[in-house]
């Protein structure tokens, strides 16, 4: 127990330092790139004096290092200061926000999970057949087809062809239904591409585990196939599985950005990217701070999943702290 | 597991995929019957302070749920009082007004009385809290101040005779009124509340999601609000915006000029379209200050060089009027007689050998966006012709507009400018003139003649004096060869057959209070 504690602690003090490098690195490089807030927005009229009095506003006028250290220090404490355009909180306005684009990434892992794992396990259990073959083809499809393709051809059938489901919005607030309808047409563009891969990662790994020697073994003892493919070979099968669901969840945070335009759908994506096109440092800051803080979180819990799942790397991680 | 996605792939595919709903005979759009509407807004709100607003949204929202002295007619540039019950101008320099009794504003803040005008039109002549003047300042820079001489009377005392503050002061949204009391009350918060007195009161923004607009119970002027509720719906990609019309979901959505072909073949499905030529203007600026540029020769072989009309089908699909001068046909100022000059490469080439100029080198800049990008390959291709080799640079809009400072536009070449207008000529020639050199004035050009002129326009309540003036000093930029003029825009809206729209005449300012079912 002890030694799962220490690797748990040993992962969130690793994730608390990525989140700081990343912050800073992001911290810097939005600075170097040229423009400012008051000429996006107000064109011609801007004046040097309304300038700086919205990078006053900003803190943009203090010392780089200045800038960093104060940021950090009213981060930790869930401060991210004011957004200078609507004066709001700019907290609030992630908060906001932030809601739809999780229920977007969450339910497009969850549809690329549902769907990819039985389709990648069907295929493992009957290799070569023309069930194989056809999930093969069709996971190659799926990888390559572009999601914004699949977007509007998803909106051109359910929404206009048979106006099954909404165009544009997440739904209205309150109204669980009508938000589940809003959320459909965008996870389903925004999953494609993981069932796929999912679909080819989990019959690949599960292929490698049924070539193993304790199958061909426990075959041999005439355990049945039903039995030996899901007691003893998906488990193992899980262990890439999961060790990429992190990555999996960091891609379709990012991704939701594409789904959040074409869907007309507020969202952290759309946030930030008007932010920087805006140059609204503050606002930048502040999302992709969230964004790296929900990145390295479900890391870290894919990695506490992996050392549950499979014993090789609690003893890996113990004889590193060792 | 990244798409390589960008807006280029979206639009080119969406264009493609756009047109099976119209070949099949698909959905009809439903959304403008009853009491309840639901239009497009291109981008979310950003400040509702009429003295930060960031785009023509938040004027067009302010100026539905508040009034102001006088207001534009529907879909004119002619006005009418509002607010007041008469306003007259007395002389150059003064302004009479009378408020009408009992216009109370939303939310308990009281009734409009002149202290709200004096409040809500001085804030643009004083510098704010943080001691810079708000960015409108300019629609008001001809007052003086106002002079409260009741409850509901006043005047407004002009340092000079200024036409325009009539357009772009009184009558458009920086000349919204605004609750005194209720500005003081909600400090910062005015950016996210409108507190006014019109038709509509400001219900609820739920940001990037909706903004709804309900019927205000207690307006006291004849055109009440038609609609029990306006939801205005941000959705930013046009093509998304346009699937939603057809599908019913908004009444209304302004669209790429483009997709003009598509909404005309909707028009039985109960969409109809609305087509609004421009008032804008897109050139392309030659610094005259700038190593071969400075020879006008060189200037004049460039303009001859530049095929306008295939810039005209090749970016914008052939769907935009051609810019012969700075002010659009809509506008006082208009110079019908503008030389057109039509691409004429041997003319071109002969005025470089007469300059003297081989194997000139040239950087054009522009915005990264699609039309951009396009005019800038199609006049790179247009140079090449005559020898000029051009390297494009196509940067986003936040450095693109970041040489409007520290003398940046000092090392640009060509430059690609698209900018907004407003219904006063002087707003538009405002950013020629020599004092600009450095800052907006990307040509570079100085004129002691110009200057002149735009100071002497901008003062004179005279319209053709003012209509003479202008003319001359496009003459005088004609004459510079500093500009190449592209386009004036136009704008293209979608709308429900079942909702009446009504725009000015320059298809950005959106007179909502003004939809009616039709």
């Amino acid at each position: 127990m002890s030694e799962a504690l220490g690797i748990i602690w040993r992962r969130v003090l690793t994730g608390a330092l990525t989140v700081v490098g990343a912050i800073t690195l992001l911290f810097l490089l939005i600075r170097f790139v040229p423009g400012d807030l008051a000429s996006i927005l107000y064109g011609p009229r801007v004046t040097d004096a309304l300038r700086a009095s919205l990078a006053e506003r900003m803190g943009t006028d203090q010392p780089l290092p200045v800038q960093l250290v104060l940021f950090l220090s009213h981060a930790v404490r869930g401060d991210f200061g004011i957004n200078v355009i609507s004066g709001r909180p700019i907290l609030d306005e992630i908060l906001g926000v932030l809601p739809n684009t999780l229920a977007l990434a969450f339910s497009a892992l969850g549809l690329s999970l549902l769907i990819g794992f039985p389709l990648g396990a069907l295929a493992a259990v009957r290799p070569g057949s023309l069930a194989d073959r056809i999930l093969g083809v069709l996971s190659v499809v799926l990888i390559t087809t572009p999601s914004f393709v699949v977007a509007i051809l998803l909106l051109l059938v359910f929404s206009l062809a048979l106006d099954w489901l909404p165009v544009a919005g997440a739904g209205t607030p309150g109204d669980p239904v009508d938000q589940l309808a809003h959320l459909i047409l965008p996870t389903t563009a925004l999953a494609v591409g993981w069932i796929g891969y999912l679909a080819r990662l989990v019959r690949a790994s599960l292929l490698e585990v049924l070539a193993e020697a304790h199958v061909r073994t426990l075959r041999a003892y005439g355990v049945p196939e039903w039995r030996v493919i899901l007691i003893y070979a998906l488990r193992p099968a899980l262990i890439p599985v999961v060790a990429i669901l992190g990555m999996a969840l960091g891609d379709l945070i990012g991704g939701a950005l594409f789904a959040e335009l074409i869907f007309g759908r507020p969202g952290l994506g759309t946030l930030a990217y008007n932010a920087v096109v805006s140059r609204n440092f503050a606002v930048v800051q502040a999302t992709t701070t969230v964004i790296v803080l929900v990145y390295v979180t479900a890391n870290i819990a894919v990695d506490i999943l992996s050392g549950l799942i499979d014993p090789r790397f609690r003893r890996t991680e113990g004889e590193a702290a060792r | 597991m990244t798409s390589d996605f960008s807006r280029r792939h979206f639009l080119l595919t969406s264009a493609a995929a756009g047109l099976v709903p119209f070949a099949l005979g698909l959905p009809a759009a439903r959304a403008a019957a009853g009491g309840t509407v639901t239009l497009r807004l291109g981008d979310d709100l950003s400040n509702l302070d009429p003295a930060y607003r960031v785009g023509t949204v938040e004027g067009n929202i302010l100026r539905a749920v508040c009034q102001q002295l006088a207001r534009f007619k529907p879909g004119s540039l002619d006005w009418e009082p509002d607010a007041a019950k008469t306003i007259t101008q007395n002389s150059d320099t003064e302004i009479e007004f009378e408020l009408n009794p009992g216009q109370m504003f939303h939310g308990g803040y009281g009734e409009m009385t002149a202290e709200d005008v004096k409040f809500s039109f001085e804030r643009f002549t004083k510098p704010d809290k943080t001691g810079a003047m708000v960015p409108y300042a300019d629609d008001f820079a001809a007052l003086d101040h106002v002079e409260v001489t009741g409850t509901y009377t006043g005047k407004l005392i002009l340092k000079n005779p200024a036409p325009a503050i009539w357009t772009i002061g009184i009558c458009d949204a920086s000349g919204t009124i605004l609750s005194k009391k209720a500005f003081e009350a909600l400090g910062d918060k005015v950016a996210t509340q409108a507190i006014g007195t019109g038709p509509y009161l400001f219900k609820e923004w739920k940001a990037r999601e909706h903004v709804i607009l309900a019927a205000n119970p207690d307006y006291k002027g004849a055109d009440t609000a038609p609609f029990a509720e306006l939801t205005l719906k941000p959705i930013v990609e046009n093509r998304t915006a346009l699937l939603a019309l057809m599908a019913g979901e908004v009444a209304l959505t302004e669209t790429d000029v483009t997709a003009e072909d598509e909404l005309a073949k909707a028009k039985a499905n109960g969409i109809e379209t609305l087509k609004i030529d421009g008032i804008d203007y897109t050139w392309i600026a030659i610094n005259v200050q700038k190593g071969p540029l400075a020879d006008l020769k060189v200037r004049q072989a460039i303009r001859l060089g530049i095929d306008v009309q295939s810039i005209l089908e090749g970016a914008y699909g052939g769907k935009v009027g051609r810019a012969n001068a700075l002010l659009a046909p809509a506008l006082l100022g208009y110079w019908a007689d503008a030389p057109v000059y039509n691409r004429d490469p041997a003319a071109a080439k002969a005025l470089l050998a007469e300059a003297g100029q081989t194997g000139i080198s040239l950087t054009f800049t522009c915005l990264n966006d699609a039309i951009s990008q396009a005019t800038a390959q199609i006049v790179q291709a247009n140079l090449a012709e005559i020898g000029i080799t051009l390297t494009i640079n196509a940067i986003d809009p936040g450095a693109y507009w970041a040489m409007g400072s520290g003398d940046a536009s000092k090392d640009l070449d060509l430059t690609l400018i698209p900018y907004t207008s407003k219904f006063d000529p002087g707003f538009q020639t405002q950013w020629f003139v020599s004092a600009q050199v450095g800052v907006w004035n990307w040509q570079r050009w100085k004129n002691a003649e110009f200057d002149t002129l735009h100071k002497e326009a901008g003062s004179t309540l005279d319209k053709a004096v003012r209509q003479e003036k202008y003319v001359r000093m496009q003459q005088l930029l004609d004459e510079s060869a500093s500009c190449v003029w592209i386009t004036h825009g136009a704008h293209l809206f979608g709308y429900a057959k079942t909702l009446k729209p009504v725009m000015l005449p320059d298809g950005t300012d959106w007179q909502l209070r003004d939809f009616a079912p039709a």
